[in-house]
Order: structure tokens, then C-alpha cells, then sequence
């Protein structure tokens, strides 16, 4: 079976990248390939999405800007035709934004203290047969 | 829920060891400092190795700072929270930007739209500063501006000189803090087109020079330990880093030409308070110690102040949980007594919030009454060091100090702690250190109350902070400033600080020209950028 791909970023200037590299090591750990791009714009996310063909797009959020960036990077995804990718949306994300999200489109949140097996397990599986969404 | 006796991190293995993985015994006796001398290893309180303290009688002469951090939307609303601390008691400013400001970009930046505002304060030019500031006694209060990073610092820090001077308020009078600390914007964070580090650091000392020379009260520069523990450092590692950096600008003003004690005695440094009590005093004892010996045996000053460890001290963040958030009341209110009894000289409490978002008004005031409750009913400011001839405290007290300086030669060996920076170490050993304890939560070693046990279905019973966005205002401040500027001065400021940045002059003169000219601090800093940015801060 191929590796399962994975980007990773950091949207606008939200400095926290700890979680998101500790998630991304820990994806590394269970074999897939992750692409962690930084600190970058929607436009240059969902690019990369599709250059890199991944399944799968981490997003981190602690700083406050997911309800702004958020919803613009799923708009793009489905404008560019490719909304079949997973994304997942981690940090400090309001239970009410969590749902807004959901229903938006992002196919898992995992809060604050998630285990790093919790979302290795759930993006095995979500890519494997797909998976409902999880609010954690 | 478990039902055997497990240690005090909730650890269930019989192995017991501190947060840091000192070994623990079950009791401490004479034999387990043996070797111990008080005289030469504790001394007394305010007298050297000032393991005891920095001041003969700690908070009976001076209680410490109560500095509760705020910084959210527009200048004028954090202005109305400082006003609010203020009048509840806080005896101290500790004012936070939002990431934009803080790395010196511009609130109408492209990638900026959903962060001005955002985890603190957005500032672009002089006017947001004067705002921000309005009404606030600057010439009386002792103000901490968390200024993190030293690509903006040293512009943010010039247009709050340049709001002063326009209020009268001589230099030589004003009190307070920046952080301007290199490991912050190359390790602990990340942002777009990153400083190179030692571009970063000699920014970062310029600050330093220029207070040496004009501002004697203000400490120029914050070792910002805390973040280094919140970036996943233990506490060993915590402290050695922030001694590290010490040594390190005092090289690099000895080398400038400044003599130790012009410019020592305002070094400061800033400490995590985190869940291992003991540790934690420990901590803050041994690396007093360890701060004495080396700036003495590297440095010989004459004035016994260049020589003193004085620290702030927030409570951790990382501690606190979403889960059942006003648990974090207690675990906040025993981080705030380890830095209390460790000797700290400023304190933030961190509000039951944190995990969920931006402190409300109500957490932020709960974490205020914490440090009032801690001085006013407790009765731990009555005696310096009270935990002084634990067997237990001085035994790790010194291990902690042995440990401390086994990493001070790992960084040593390394050629320094720029050196380290540059080539991954430090971002390395961070990272080693945050995954394995992830892993340990992760696989059930440690328990978190309200996360993996004693948890509940109990819907969040507080109210969530909320308040609307800076960008518009931010926005029309920067279009206004652009029009009314005269452009030529503008430009001929910014060229002369490229110059500067060439022929390796001090810079902030030459920021607080630019800002007195108009000049936004996004405008100052991409002057550095464009001459030294860019830099692949080595992550993975």
C-alpha cells in the first residue's frame, strides 16, 4: 500500500508550531510521509495540496484565526475540485467553532490534549474507508 | 479511576523521579546532603551565592511585582484592561502583542487577516503606542512589554521612547521590561522569513547597549525561560538555557566595549512555575547559584548586582487543561506558591481560561485574587526562603545545580549558544524532550486530572472571551498614516537605518527616528528582512 501523505501547516501568523510537529513526527513515526510547510496563506496551502497530491491536510490553529482562515481554505479546496481531501484542524478551537467547522467541512478537530495516537488511528482509517466526523 | 497510591505526578511505576528525572527516595535524611555547607552554599538571603534570594528580607522589604499579562484587540480596548488591573490592584503593566506585531510585521499584511488583535495587542505605528498607553502612569508604573522577538522589539520599544518623550517623561525615569530574547523568534516560534540568529541576537544586544546608555531603570532584556519549558524543555534545561543566553550577552557587551557592571545589574530573566512543586523551588534556587558562580568566575564584577538572578515568573500554561477548566484555579495557585517560595520578584498567575481562549474579564481578575489571597492570608511572605534545610529541597536543589551545569558544557562545547542555534541542537533537544513526554501522557505513565481520570460529561460552565477583530481599525491607522507622513523623511530614516544595519551601528537610534517620522514598525523591520531574513529555522 502506498504511504499515506500528509501536509501540514500553520496558517497565517500563528507562531505555535510545537503541537504541529509533534503530530507531524508522530505520523512519521507510524509511516506515513509528511509535508510540514510552515506558516503559509490558503492559496498557497491548497496549492500544495495538490502538488503534492496528499490525502490528508493538517491544519494548527492556537492563536485565534481559525474561524477566519479556516473556512476559506475548505472554499478553495472545493473550488480546485479537490474536497475529497481530509482535513484535520488541531489546537485551541472553541467547542461552537468546532461544529461550525465540521458542518463546513473539516473532517476532524482534535483539541488540546488529543493522544498523537488518537489522530495517527483516526487518519489511517479515515483514509482507508473513510471515517465520520470527530469533534475531540 | 486508580485505586493504588501513586506518586505525586500520578506516576504508577515504583521508579520515582521528578519531572526532570531526578530520582525521588521515599524520605530524606542528613546523610543525603552530606557535604553540605551553608555558609558557602546557601549564604544568607540578598548576600552571595544568593541561593537564599535577592534581597536580605524578600518580601517584607519588597513584595514582589503583581504583573498580570493583557494585550487583545485594538490599543484603546487594552488600555480599558490595563485601567481594570490597575484598579484592582495589580502593581505592574505586562502588556502582550499579537503575533504580527510582535514579529514585526504590518496588520493589513496579507497573512495577517485573522491574527491582528489576536493573542494580544495590535500596534503598527507611534499612534497605536500613545493610544495604548493613554491615561497610564508610565512615569510610576513599571511596565513589562512582551516583546518577544528581536526583529520587533527594538521599533515597538522606540515608539513606546518616542510616546514618552511627547509626554515630558525623561528615559532615565521609566521602569520596566522587554523580553528580546533570540531563542524565542528561532526556536520557540516560528513566522514567516525568520531572522538569521546572529543577526537576531546582535539586535537584540543593540537594545541592551542603548538602555546601558540611556534608560539605567529598565531591564533591557528578559531570558524567557518560560517559553523555553512551554516549547518543551524541563526544568534543567529551562535554566541552563536562560544562564546560556546570560553568559552570552555579556560576552558579546564585554566584547562591544562595555565594562560588566555598566550593564549586568538590568539583565533579567523570566521562569516557568509548573506541577513539581519541589522541583520548581529547587530550580529557582540552583540556578541563583549557578548564575552567581559563573558571572563571577567569568566576568570578576565589582558591583554584587551584576551578579543576582532576578526573574519573573508566569504559571505555566501547558499545565492547564480545557477539560473541567476551573480546576486550573488549583493547579495555577500552587505554580504561583512554588515561585513564591522559590524567591521570584514578579508574578503572573495564569487565568482558568487559558486552554480554551483569551482570558475573560472574570479569569482574568480570579488570577489577580489568587496573588492577593497568596499575600494577604497565606502568611509565605513573612520569611525569606522558608524551605532553606529541607534535606529534600537541598539535595535537589543541588542536583538540579549539578545537572545545570553539565548543560552549560554541552552548550559550551558547542562554541555557545548562538553556535548551538544555528546548527539544530537547541531546536533538537527541545523537541526530543516534548515528544517523549507526550508519549509518556500518551501511554497512560502520567496522569492529568480531568483529562485521562476523574473525567466527566459536565457541559463547560464558563462563559468563552470574545471580542471583534482589530483589522479594520489597524487598517485605517496604517492608510491615514501613509497619507499624512512626509514620505521623503520616511525614506530617508529607513535608508539610514540600512546603513546602520551595514556598518553594524547601534540601531535603535536610528528606529526612533524612523518612527518619530512615521514609519510603521512593519516598515522597520523589513528593513532587517531584506538584509538578513530568511533563514530555514531546522525543524524536523
Amino acid at each position: 500500500m502506498p504511504l499515506i501523505k500528509v501536509v501540514m501547516a500553520k496558517m497565517g501568523f500563528d507562531a505555535h508550531y510545537r503541537g504541529a510537529m509533534m503530530v507531524a513526527r508522530h505520523l512519521v513515526q507510524r509511516g506515513m510521509e509528511v509535508v510540514y510547510i510552515g506558516n503559509r496563506l490558503p492559496e498557497e496551502i491548497v496549492r500544495t495540496v495538490i502538488d503534492e497530491d496528499a490525502q490528508v491536510l493538517g491544519l494548527s490553529s492556537l492563536s485565534g484565526n481559525h474561524m477566519v482562515m479556516v473556512p476559506r481554505i475548505l472554499r478553495l479546496l472545493r473550488q480546485e475540485g479537490v474536497d475529497r481531501v481530509k482535513v484535520l484542524l488541531g489546537g485551541v478551537i472553541p467547542t461552537e467553532d468546532q461544529k461550525e467547522l465540521l458542518r463546513q467541512g473539516v473532517a476532524a478537530v482534535f483539541g488540546t490534549g488529543s493522544s498523537l495516537d488518537a489522530i495517527a488511528d483516526w487518519i489511517e482509517a479515515a483514509v482507508d474507508h473513510g471515517s465520520d466526523p470527530v469533534q475531540a | 479511576m486508580p485505586t493504588d497510591a501513586s506518586d505525586a505526578l500520578g506516576s504508577t511505576s515504583k521508579d520515582y523521579r521528578t519531572t526532570s528525572g531526578i530520582p525521588v527516595k521515599a524520605v530524606y535524611a542528613p546523610d543525603d546532603i552530606r557535604g553540605f555547607d551553608p555558609l558557602r552554599d546557601l549564604g544568607n538571603p540578598g548576600e552571595p551565592p544568593y541561593t537564599r534570594g535577592v534581597h536580605r528580607d524578600m518580601y517584607r522589604g519588597r513584595l514582589w511585582t503583581i504583573r498580570q499579562l493583557a494585550g487583545f484587540g485594538t490599543p484603546e480596548e487594552t488600555n480599558g484592561r490595563f485601567r481594570l488591573l490597575l484598579d484592582q490592584g495589580a502593581t505592574g503593566i505586562n502588556c502582550v502583542f499579537d503575533f504580527v506585531t510582535n514579529r514585526g510585521f504590518s496588520s493589513d499584511h496579507p497573512l495577517a487577516e485573522g491574527d491582528v488583535g489576536q493573542g494580544g495587542v495590535a500596534i503598527d505605528c507611534l499612534g497605536d503606542m500613545t493610544r495604548l498607553f493613554d491615561g497610564i502612569p508610565i512615569d510610576d508604573v513599571s511596565v513589562s512589554l512582551v516583546l518577544s522577538n528581536p526583529v520587533g522589539a527594538g521599533s515597538i520599544f522606540a515608539t513606546y521612547l518616542a510616546m514618552a518623550q511627547q509626554r515630558g517623561i525623561p528615559w532615565e525615569t521609566l521602569r520596566g521590561t522587554l523580553q528580546n530574547d533570540f531563542l524565542m523568534e528561532t526556536v520557540v516560534l516560528t513566522a514567516p522569513n525568520i531572522l538569521e540568529p546572529s543577526f537576531s541576537f546582535r539586535l537584540s544586544v543593540d537594545v541592551v547597549e542603548f538602555c546601558t546608555q540611556h534608560l539605567p531603570q529598565w531591564n533591557p532584556i528578559s531570558f524567557a525561560g518560560y517559553n523555553y519549558r512551554e516549547a518543551g524543555a524541563d526544568a534543567v534545561q529551562e535554566a541552563a538555557l536562560v544562564i546560556a543566553h546570560a553568559l552570552a550577552v555579556a560576552d558579546e557587551m564585554v566584547r562591544r566595549g562595555h565594562p560588566i557592571d555598566s550593564f549586568a545589574p538590568r539583565l533579567s530573566s523570566f521562569f516557568t512555575a509548573d506541577n513539581d512543586l519541589f522541583e520548581e523551588v529547587a530550580k529557582y534556587r540552583a540556578a541563583r547559584r549557578v548564575y552567581y558562580r559563573l558571572f563571577q568566575e567569568r566576568f570578576g564584577p565589582k558591583d554584587p548586582r551584576s551578579s543576582r538572578l532576578r526573574f519573573h515568573v508566569q504559571t505555566s500554561g501547558s499545565a492547564l487543561t480545557a477539560q473541567q477548566p476551573l480546576n486550573n484555579i488549583t493547579r495555577a495557585s500552587y505554580h504561583a506558591l512554588a515561585a513564591v517560595l522559590g524567591g521570584a520578584q514578579s508574578l503572573h498567575v495564569s487565568a482558568y481560561d487559558e486552554a480554551l481562549c483569551l482570558p475573560s474579564e472574570a479569569a482574568a481578575l480570579t488570577a489577580l485574587r489568587t496573588q492577593q489571597v497568596l499575600v494577604h492570608e497565606t502568611g509565605v511572605t513573612r520569611t525569606a526562603d522558608p524551605l532553606a534545610g529541607s534535606y529534600y529541597v537541598e539535595h535537589l536543589t543541588d542536583e538540579m545545580e549539578r545537572r545545570i551545569l553539565a548543560y552549560l558544557e554541552e552548550i559550551d562545547a558547542l562554541g555557545g549558544l548562538v553556535r548551538a542555534v544555528e546548527s539544530g541542537w537547541v531546536h533538537r533537544e527541545l523537541m526530543g524532550t516534548s515528544y517523549d513526554r507526550e508519549i509518556a501522557i500518551t501511554s497512560g505513565e502520567k496522569k492529568v486530572v480531568g483529562v485521562d481520570c476523574f473525567t466527566d460529561d459536565v457541559p463547560l460552565q464558563i462563559e468563552l472571551f470574545r471580542f471583534p477583530s482589530a483589522l479594520e481599525q489597524q487598517r485605517a491607522t496604517l492608510e491615514e498614516l501613509r497619507l499624512r507622513r512626509d514620505q521623503d523623511d520616511v525614506d530617508r530614516t529607513l535608508g539610514r537605518l540600512r546603513e546602520a544595519v551595514e556598518r553594524d551601528e547601534n540601531t535603535m537610534p536610528h528606529l526612533i527616528a524612523a518612527v518619530q517620522a512615521g514609519a510603521s514598525i512593519g516598515e522597520c523591520c523589513d528593513v532587517f528582512r531584506a538584509l538578513h531574513g530568511g533563514w530555514h529555522q531546522p525543524l524536523l
